[in-house]
């Protein structure tokens, strides 16, 4: 097996509706190219299988969940450190006040794993990335115009020919093959 | 996309030209609206420094009556803000079929609400200029925030919901700036490129939008609750007759919620008026609306009722004191409230016809905030006016600086609201073309109806 992870050609092709994509892709697959090198580029969702899949694993909810840890820890820190530097006795209430610290403590843990969200999904989404962002990344705008975009990545000479024959023959309309990353 | 669904037979184009609308197209009325929303947002700026320049003595606060208009402002513009984000979340989660058109509206009428309710607890401080201690910085006065306080629970929440608020509307609005971006040229082209942040429309980057967009539900709702369970602390943590309450959390969680939802049908109307949203937003979306709201109604009532209860059979005489001058000198407050909060919605949202009429719900909605506006008044002011000692009874009455700022919120919410209306995709017009994509019409006897498809999976249980 080559190494593919470091091919930058994709064949792209405009296809008018889910079915002909669905079947461009089993084209694209019988080639065969890796499942993990086709994908779509579509105006709204489809569903996962409908026209190709995303095989690879959701990990960000995990940090979602350590960060919210983290946040607590923090809201927690916070309280208790103020309490311990500032030990004033405020409305007869103790110094180390445990439910206020409750309080504090779970507005800055929702803060985290909000804050984790965001950060967590920009990264699994690869959005607003500063490395490489110079790297071109293929794209047609007509997916606004309700075509679906199948792209695969191909290794050039034979493959990429044999990618485009399959798109012409299922359909595909515009079928090109750009450099840039998938 | 597939022959059959509503968004072939719809067409993508004409369906983004009539969402972006707002987005496109300015009347001479956008810009009369500006100058006047601008005119009122900068004299109140004006009252404001004047008020600070001269102190809180030109306010109508004064003992036993210490906190008045601003903080009614506050807890009433928080309460705005709470549905908003709150339906939204809730009708992402579970998927609601007719929840497109109002998702945008509703997160920008939260992050609106939020901001402008935020203001007040810094116009209210009097020395407006040490707002920054609150913050807590390592400072050469050795002091940091006192965490035992309500007001600091409130700084904290109010932060995190705000926060969240702004993360959930923008990550909500990811799609619909990349497709602005691919339709716009100049300066907005740049604006909607760098906030789009290299959203393609990838299977990959979908599937991971839709986890991370559902994760942003799941976690909003808890920090809504918390907002305005904190907010009903600021009062039941204080031993004053009126306030001191176990309920007033969920109470004023309902209460809240009760008030966004009227703000969001307001909303929904006015926008659907101004920028001819009628295909999209439809009577079936307000009757929706409605139905929620007549269900709020009477648990609002169910929630005053309990409260009223207890007093009126306990009859402490520092919480008798309080109650019955609702029949006294508060009377007309009272009347009011439970007209607009309970009698008069509940009979008429229970007809159909009136909640598919959208300039009745539009009226309705008016009227309960009305209401539940004088609700917080009434929270507020009487708790303290008839406080203990009925010697040191004192009435209070906002004064023109009061009410000039109370107008400048208003002007303030809707300007924020018209600006970005003009900017960013006011409806989410790609929440609005999947639900398209997944419904196809489906022949059942004689009639032909609409069928929603669902993703394998979902509806398993």
């Amino acid at each position: 097996m080559t190494d593919r992870g470091k091919t930058d050609l994709v064949v792209l092709g405009l296809f008018d509706s889910v079915e002909q994509a669905a079947k461009g892709a089993c084209a694209l697959r019988s080639l065969p190219l890796p499942a993990h090198d086709i994908t779509t580029l579509s105006s709204v969702p489809l569903p996962d299988g409908a026209v190709c899949e995303d095989t690879a694993p959701i990990r960000f909810p995990w940090a979602v969940a350590a960060f919210w840890f983290v946040g607590a820890a923090a809201g927690l820190g916070l309280s208790l450190v103020t309490y311990l530097d500032y030990p004033l006795i405020t409305a007869g209430k103790e110094i180390i006040s445990v439910p206020p610290m409750i309080i504090v403590t779970y507005e800055i843990a929702m803060l985290g794993a909000l804050l984790a969200t965001l950060i967590g999904s920009f990264r699994s989404i690869g959005l607003a990335r500063l490395k490489g962002r110079k790297a071109r990344k293929v794209f047609d705008p007509r997916i606004h115009e309700g075509k679906i975009v199948l792209c695969a990545r191909v290794e050039h000479g034979d493959e990429e020919n044999r990618a485009i024959a399959a798109m012409k023959e299922t359909g595909g309309l515009d079928v090109r093959a750009e450099e840039g990353e998938l | 996309m597939s022959a059959e669904n509503h968004l072939s037979r719809s067409g993508e184009e004409r369906l983004y030209e009539e969402l972006s609308r707002s987005n496109r197209v300015t009347t001479r009325w956008w810009y009369i609206g500006v100058a006047g929303l601008s005119a009122v947002v900068l004299w109140a700026v004006a009252v404001f420094v004047y008020q600070m320049m001269t102190g809180m003595g030109v306010t109508g606060l004064n003992l036993p009556v210490f906190w008045g208009m601003y903080i009614i402002l506050f807890v009433f513009w928080i309460g705005v803000s709470h549905s908003g984000t709150l339906i939204s979340a809730i009708l992402r989660i579970t998927r609601a079929t007719w929840r497109a058109p109002v998702l945008r509206g509703a997160e920008a009428m939260t992050a609106f609400a939020l901001l402008v309710g935020g203001l007040f607890p810094l116009i209210h401080l009097g020395r407006n200029w040490r707002f920054y201690y609150m913050i807590p910085y390592p400072n050469e006065r050795g002091l940091w925030p006192n965490f035992r306080s309500p007001l600091m629970w409130d700084a904290a929440a109010i932060f995190t919901y705000l926060t969240g608020s702004t993360l959930f509307l923008y990550f909500g609005m990811i799609p619909d700036l990349a497709l602005a971006r691919d339709r716009s040229s100049g300066w907005r082209k740049t604006l909607y490129t760098i906030l789009a942040a290299g959203f393609r429309g990838t299977h990959r980057q979908w599937r991971r939008y839709h986890v991370a967009s559902t994760l942003f539900a799941i976690l909003i709702i808890p920090v809504a609750v918390s907002v305005h369970s904190i907010v009903s602390w600021d009062f039941a943590m204080a031993k004053v007759p009126g306030w001191h309450s176990t309920i007033f959390a969920p109470y004023f969680v309902a209460g809240a919620i009760y008030s966004g939802i009227a703000a969001v049908i307001t909303v929904m109307a006015v926008l659907r008026k101004m920028f001819r949203l009628e295909q999209s937003l439809t009577p079936k979306h307000f009757d929706n609306l409605g139905k929620l709201l007549l269900t709020m109604t009477l648990l609002w009532g169910y929630f005053y009722f309990s409260e009223f209860l207890t007093i009126w059979y306990g009859r402490l005489i520092e919480e008798w004191a309080v109650l019955s001058s609702y029949g006294k000198h508060y009377l007309p407050l009272f009347a009011v409230m439970v007209s607009c909060n309970f009698l008069i919605p509940l009979p008429l949202l229970c007809f159909r016809r009136i909640r598919r009429s959208i300039p009745a719900l539009f009226v309705i909605s008016l009227i309960v905030n009305v209401g539940m506006w004088t609700e917080r008044a009434l929270i507020i002011v009487p708790s303290l006016a008839r406080r203990n000692d009925p010697f040191v009874w004192h009435n209070y009455f906002p004064s023109w600086v009061e009410l000039s700022i109370f107008a400048g919120s208003i002007a303030f919410f809707a300007l924020l609201y018209v600006l970005f209306s003009k900017i960013f995709p006011v409806m989410a017009v790609t929440d609005i073309k999947e639900q398209m994509f997944h419904t196809t019409d489906r022949a059942m006897g004689g009639v032909t109806m609409a069928s929603v498809s669902h993703e394998p999976g979902e509806d398993e249980t």
